[in-house]
C-alpha cells in the first residue's frame, strides 16, 4: 500500500477582481483539490497547513483550523458523521509542503488516516508596511490517500544547512515610528531578507539531498521522467535540472508570474505536468535554513 | 490494516487515534514512551497582584482570586523562547539513556518563537538553529504551531512514527516567552469583561519530551488522540500586537470554557474506552493549566459524566501560570523532580486549546521514575 497524490490545485490572487487574503487563497486551493478528486471535506481525517505568511500574521489558532472551518471539514460532532478532521500547521518555509505529505503519508501508513490534505498560502499581509516581501499572492493544496495498487511516496529525505541560515530571514519586530504623535509610537513589522546568493547556495544544497536520496534508494537519475523543483526563486528548478542532468522536458516548476511562489510552490508546479504519466517523479525543494527536503514518488 | 480496531480512524473514532486496550500497540509493531521530560523555568517572578497594578485603567480585577494563579515566572534579560526551548531540550537530554546525535526527528511547538528579544522568527524555523546547537545532526527537523496544544501535537506524531517503526527516538520542544500578551493587555484592559482577560494568566516556560521505542514488552503511551473541532475556530486569536513589542490576544473565554468541557466528554471517553480504562482508572490527571478555577470545574463536570474522578489532579498553574504549549511538560517535570510518581502509574494528559484542539495521551509513568529526574 502506498500514499498517492489524488489531485492538487491551486489559487492565484491576480485572477481575481478581488485581493484576497491568505486565508481565502488557501480555502479556494483546499475546496478546488476536493473537487478535482471528487471528495468531500467532511472525508478528511489530516489537514496540515504549511504557508507561512498568514493574514494578519495570524499566531493562534492554527491557520489549519481556520482553513477547516471555512471548508466545512467535521467543524463539530454532527450525529451521523463518521470521524472527525485533525488539522494543525507545519512550519518549514518553502519545504513546509513536502514536510507535511511526509506527515501525511506517515499517519497514512499507520492506518491513523485514511485522506489528509496538506494546504499553503501566502500573501503579504500589509503590503504598506512590510519590508523585502516578494512572493506572488498563490495558495496551492495537495490531496493524499492510501491505494493498494501503487506506490505513491516511497522515500523523503530532509537535510539542513545552517551555514546559510542568514542568506533568507524573516521576522516580526517593532519598529519606531518617529513623528507620528503619542497614539502611534511604533509598529510590529514584517520583514523578509533573502541574500543574492541564496539562489545558488539554494541549489547546492539541494543538488547534495537530492544525490543523497537517489543513492539511498539505489536510483539512477536517469530513471527520472520528472522534477518537481521549488525554491522561492525564479530558475531555480533549471538550475538543479542542470546539476544533476535532468533534461528540461522533464522539469516542472512554478511559472507565468508565480515563478517565486512560496510555500505553495510544489502544487503550483504539478499544474504544468501530469503526474501519472511519469513513473517516477523526483520532489526537490530548499527553503530558508538552509533547508533541503526531497521526495521520491512512483506512479 | 484497513478497518482493524485500534486506529484506523474510518468511521470508528471521532478521533485520530493511535493505540490500544491494555496498553497494547494496536495497530503499530512497535510501542513508544517517554525517555526523558525536560522544563526551563525562569528564575524572575511575577505575581498576579504586581501585574494587576500594573494594569493602565483601574480594572478592580483580583487575578489570584479569579484564576487561583498566585504568580507566573516571566524571563529576564538575555531569555527568549529560542534559550527556554534550548534548556529545556538539554534538560530532557540528560535524563535520556542517549545524546542528540541518536535523534532522529526533532519539532519545535513554540506559539510565540521569539529570538534575541521580541524578534519573532518566522524563517528558517527555530528548528534549524536549535538541531545546530544541540548536535542533533542526523533528526529531521521542522516546527510546527497549534496554540497551546502544540508539543503534545508534536507528542502525537513521535508516537505515530515511533510506533510504525519509521523512527527509534524523537524530540518535540517549546519555548514561551508569551508573557508580553499580558504586559499588552495590562495597557487596555478594563473590565473583567474584557478579550484580552486570559491574556494576564500566561507565563513563560520551556519544555522538551523525548519519545523513544519502547523495549518489547515495555509499557509506554497507550493511547494518543486528537481531533479539531473547527466551528470554534475564531474564540481565540493571537497576531502582532497594535499597541506594543510582541503580540496581542483576544479570546472569547467563557465559550472556550463551556466548549471546552461539553466537547471534550465524548473525547474523553473515545480515548478511555480505546485504552479499555475508566476515568477512575486513570491515576493523575494533567489537564491544560489554564486557571485553578477553571481546571476545579472541569474536572467536576467530567468526573459526573463520566461516572469516576481521577486519583489525582495536578495543578501547577498557581505558581508558573498558564504557560501556553508547555503546561503539560512543566507540570510532569514537576512533579517527577519532586518523586511524586510511583512506576505503576497511570497519566491522562489533556489538552483543550485554541482550534478548538482536543488532544489526549494516556501512558504508564513506569522508568521515567528515579530516571534522573527526582532531585
Amino acid at each position: 500500500m502506498g500514499t498517492i497524490i489524488e489531485a492538487s490545485a491551486t489559487s492565484v490572487a491576480h485572477e481575481r477582481s478581488m485581493s484576497p487574503g491568505s486565508l481565502e487563497l488557501a480555502d479556494t486551493a483546499a475546496r478546488s483539490c476536493l473537487a478535482r478528486a471528487h471528495r468531500s471535506a467532511g472525508e478528511l481525517d489530516l489537514l496540515i497547513n504549511a504557508g507561512v505568511y498568514h493574514d494578519r500574521i495570524l499566531s493562534e489558532p492554527a491557520f489549519a483550523a481556520l482553513i477547516q472551518e471555512d471548508i466545512g471539514a467535521n467543524p463539530n460532532q454532527l450525529l451521523g458523521a463518521a470521524h472527525g478532521t485533525f488539522s494543525f500547521d507545519v512550519y518549514n518555509g518553502a519545504c513546509g509542503l513536502l514536510t507535511g505529505m511526509q506527515l501525511v503519508d506517515g499517519m497514512i501508513a499507520s492506518g491513523t488516516a485514511k485522506l489528509g490534505m496538506v494546504v499553503a498560502s501566502d500573501m503579504n499581509p500589509e503590503p504598506d508596511v512590510t519590508r523585502g516581501f516578494s512572493f506572488p499572492a498563490v495558495g496551492g493544496a495537495i490531496l493524499l490517500s492510501a491505494d493498494d495498487s501503487r506506490a505513491g511516496f516511497t522515500a523523503f529525505r530532509f537535510d539542513t544547512f545552517p551555514e546559510f541560515a542568514e542568506l533568507f530571514r524573516s521576522d516580526v519586530s517593532w519598529h519606531d515610528d518617529d513623528g507620528r504623535g503619542l497614539a502611534h509610537r511604533g509598529r510590529n513589522l514584517l520583514t523578509v531578507e533573502i541574500a543574492e546568493s541564496y539562489a545558488a547556495r539554494a541549489v547546492d544544497c539541494a543538488e547534495s539531498t537530492a544525490r543523497e536520496l537517489i543513492a539511498e534508494q539505489a536510483l539512477d537519475l536517469g530513471e527520472v521522467d520528472l522534477l518537481v523543483a521549488t525554491a522561492s526563486v525564479s530558475g531555480f528548478a533549471d538550475s538543479l535540472a542542470r546539476r544533476l542532468g535532468v533534461s528540461h522536458e522533464r522539469v516542472a516548476s512554478p511559472s507565468n508570474g508565480v515563478a517565486g511562489a512560496h510555500t505553495a510552490a510544489p502544487a503550483v508546479a504539478l499544474e504544468s505536468v501530469r503526474l501519472e504519466s511519469a513513473r517516477t517523479t523526483l520532489f526537490v525543494s530548499a527553503g530558508a535554513g538552509i533547508t533541503a527536503a526531497a521526495a521520491i514518488y512512483r506512479a | 490494516m484497513e478497518g482493524s480496531p485500534g486506529s484506523v480512524n474510518g468511521g470508528e473514532h471521532w478521533m485520530a487515534l493511535e493505540g490500544g486496550a491494555d496498553g497494547s500497540s494496536g495497530d503499530g509493531p512497535h510501542t513508544s514512551r517517554f525517555a526523558g521530560i525536560g522544563a526551563s523555568v525562569p528564575e524572575q517572578r511575577l505575581t498576579s497582584a504586581e501585574l494587576m497594578a500594573s494594569t493602565a485603567h483601574r480594572t478592580h480585577i483580583d487575578l489570584e482570586r479569579l484564576t487561583g494563579i498566585h504568580e507566573h515566572r516571566v524571563v529576564a534579560e538575555g531569555e527568549d523562547s529560542y534559550t527556554l526551548a534550548l534548556a529545556a531540550a538539554r534538560d530532557a537530554l540528560s535524563h535520556a539513556d542517549f545524546g542528540a546525535e541518536d535523534l532522529d526527528v526533532l519539532i519545535v511547538s513554540s506559539i510565540t518563537r521569539y529570538v534575541g528579544g521580541l524578534r519573532m522568527q518566522l524563517e528558517p524555523p527555530l528548528s534549524v538553529s536549535l538541531k545546530e546547537t544541540l548536535g542533533a545532526e542526523r533528526a529531521m527537523s521542522f516546527d510546527i504551531s497549534n496554540a497551546c496544544a502544540g508539543m503534545m501535537t508534536g507528542v502525537f506524531i513521535l508516537n505515530d512514527m515511533i510506533r510504525q517503526g519509521r523512527i527509534r527516538r524523537g524530540m518535540v520542544v517549546s519555548g514561551e516567552y508569551i508573557s508580553q500578551l499580558g504586559v499588552n493587555a495590562a495597557r487596555e484592559v478594563t473590565t473583567i469583561l474584557s478579550d484580552q482577560l486570559a491574556s494576564l494568566t500566561l507565563g513563560d516556560a520551556g519544555a522538551a519530551a523525548i519519545l523513544e521505542r519502547a523495549p518489547e514488552g515495555a509499557p509506554g503511551i497507550e493511547v494518543a488522540g486528537f481531533t479539531t473541532l473547527a466551528e470554534h475556530s475564531r474564540l481565540c486569536l493571537a497576531f502582532p500586537s497594535k499597541v506594543g513589542l510582541g503580540a496581542s490576544m483576544y479570546s472569547d473565554s467563557r465559550s472556550l470554557q463551556h466548549v471546552g468541557i461539553e466537547d471534550t466528554v465524548p473525547m474523553l471517553r473515545e480515548a478511555l474506552d480505546q485504552a479499555g480504562l475508566e476515568f477512575d482508572e486513570i491515576d493523575y490527571f494533567i489537564p491544560h493549566q489554564t486557571s485553578a478555577r477553571a481546571i476545579e470545574k472541569g474536572v467536576k463536570e467530567f468526573s459526573a459524566r463520566m461516572g469516576g474522578a481521577p486519583k489525582h489532579v495536578v495543578v501547577t498553574v498557581d505558581e508558573y501560570g498558564n504557560t501556553s504549549s508547555t503546561t503539560h511538560f512543566v507540570a510532569l517535570w514537576k512533579y517527577l523532580s519532586e518523586g511524586r510518581f510511583a512506576k505503576e502509574d497511570r497519566v491522562m494528559l489533556l489538552s483543550i486549546a485554541s482550534g478548538l484542539e482536543v488532544g489526549i495521551v494516556i501512558f504508564k509513568v513506569d522508568q521515567l521514575v528515579g530516571h534522573g529526574h527526582d532531585h
